[in-house]
């Protein structure tokens, strides 16, 4: 059960976002000083492969449609973590009408990492968390 | 050690094959992380990847030729086991005497690219037919790039009559030296060493596989086990090319016994994939039509100079 969750793949999407988030999320992967492989994590290309799915945007009205798509492809069981404060609750953005957000419309966000952007550190930390949920998800599903 | 079942299932194809290729792909990944200034992951992270993908659920997309789709990754999976069969390794195995030979090597390198194409093609998405274009291509110019070398020192050990043996081939170098360390087969080591990254889909060749343009091209719709099907074929071919490079051109070895020679031949097949590691990691890719301009001058080249020096040397011009 424990082996299980020592190899989360990871699929990012962006939904909107102005690239900041995006950034973090790249270095926590490819700079020296933060290294998410570590905990076992590898970014995949395709959301059949990913178990851990990480959002950054505020969802536009012209990338939902491609979410939703992403959210019907992932394998059982997944977690979502919503990176910045985008996803979590629009953030400066909210008033706008082209804004379909927040993430907790379309699916049960397991992780928030607020920022904006959130630290690596943070990422990383939320990344953990999601681990723990995982866990619990494929035991509960046994 | 002569060839049976045993050497089938367990030993050195079957359990121990994967066992190591899945070590050795580790290995590139925290050799790849060192090199980078990270600590990467565990030595043995891809074997708890391959435990994780048979526990996840397989989907399977609604338009896509379903039994293809399904069997295409068996294809290479049985490629890799068998040609590991095959393969003598110096001073641990003997390999198929009577059987092993070159035509055979080549036809079975040939089947992971195979399956890559017939499990791309049958997934019905548009991201994997351009992957699968773009395998085709390569596989074109680099199997092509292949023969030629595998011809150059089949000719070279029969002194002019091509000797098609893996086994006379090996014997040949352990009675005279490697070719490794015979300047007219360099070349031919160049371009034997960009073949090797062309078809493990390595950068600066990573673009049938890539995951940022084309989303992991041929494996896009694939999960669950077919997935971890194709992960132990990349594994096995690691190890069948590392043999194979030991083969051709450096099957040396430093002792009587079996022990310390296989000790050796898993140094030799370490230090051949952290070479590739190394250039994975300072490398970028290629665009497809550069990667095709690449191979379809610069290996070639190469490999057909090392051919011209070979049959000078043995008409006794040089």
């Amino acid at each position: 059960m424990s082996i299980i969750t020592k190899s989360p793949f990871l699929f990012r999407i962006n939904t909107g976002s102005c690239n900041g988030c995006d950034v973090e999320l790249a270095t926590t992967a490819m700079i020296p000083r933060y290294d998410v492989e570590r905990l076992g994590c590898r970014y995949t290309g395709s959301p059949k492969h990913a178990d851990i799915l990480l959002v950054t945007g505020p969802i536009t009205a012209r990338s939902k449609p491609y979410l939703l798509e992403v959210l019907d492809e992932l394998p059982n069981p997944f977690v979502v973590v919503a990176v910045g404060t985008c996803p979590v609750s629009c953030g400066i953005f909210r008033d706008s009408y082209a804004i379909e957000g927040p993430l907790e419309r379309y699916i049960g966000v397991d992780v928030n990492v607020p920022g904006c952007p959130p630290r690596p550190q943070a990422i990383i930390d939320g990344v953990a968390k999601a681990l723990e949920i995982w866990k619990e998800k494929i035991k509960a599903i046994r | 050690m002569s060839a049976d079942i045993t050497s089938f299932l367990i030993f050195p194809g079957g359990l121990f094959a994967i066992a190591l290729g899945l070590t050795l792909l580790s290995f590139e990944r925290i050799a790849i992380a060192r090199l980078q200034g990270r600590v990467g992951p565990v030595f043995y992270q891809n074997i708890l990847d391959i435990i994780k993908l048979f526990n996840k659920e397989i989907l399977i997309p609604k338009d896509s030729k379903e039994i293809i789709f399904k069997l295409s990754p068996i294809i290479g999976f049985a490629g890799m086991l068998v040609i590991i069969y095959f393969m003598p390794i110096a001073g641990v195995y003997e390999g198929d005497r009577d059987n092993g030979d070159l035509i055979l090597l080549i036809y079975m390198m040939a089947l992971p690219a195979i399956s890559h194409i017939l499990g791309g093609g049958s997934s019905s998405s548009p991201y994997a037919a351009i992957s699968v274009s773009r395998e085709l291509k390569l596989m074109l110019i680099y199997e092509f790039i292949f023969v030629i070398v595998a011809y150059t020192l089949a000719l070279y050990v029969g002194r002019g009559e091509a000797v098609f043996s893996l086994h006379k081939i090996m014997d040949y170098q352990l009675t005279y030296g490697s070719f490794l360390f015979d300047w007219k087969l360099w070349p031919a080591f160049v371009a034997f060493v960009i073949f090797v990254l062309a078809t493990l889909d390595m950068p600066p060749f990573e673009i049938a596989h890539s995951n940022a343009d084309i989303m992991d091209g041929f494996l896009i719709e694939y999960s669950g086990i077919p997935l971890a099907i194709f992960e132990i074929t990349d594994a096995l071919k690691i190890v069948a090319l590392a043999i194979v490079f030991q083969i051709f051109f450096f099957p040396m070895i430093i002792a009587d016994d079996v022990a310390i020679n296989l000790l050796w031949f898993l140094f030799k097949t370490f230090g051949f994939v952290l070479f590739f590691s190394f250039i994975h990691a300072v490398v970028p890719s290629f665009r497809p039509d550069q990667a095709f301009k690449f191979l379809l001058s610069v290996p070639l080249a190469l490999a057909t100079i090392s051919l011209v020096l070979v049959l000078l040397s043995i008409k006794g011009l040089i």
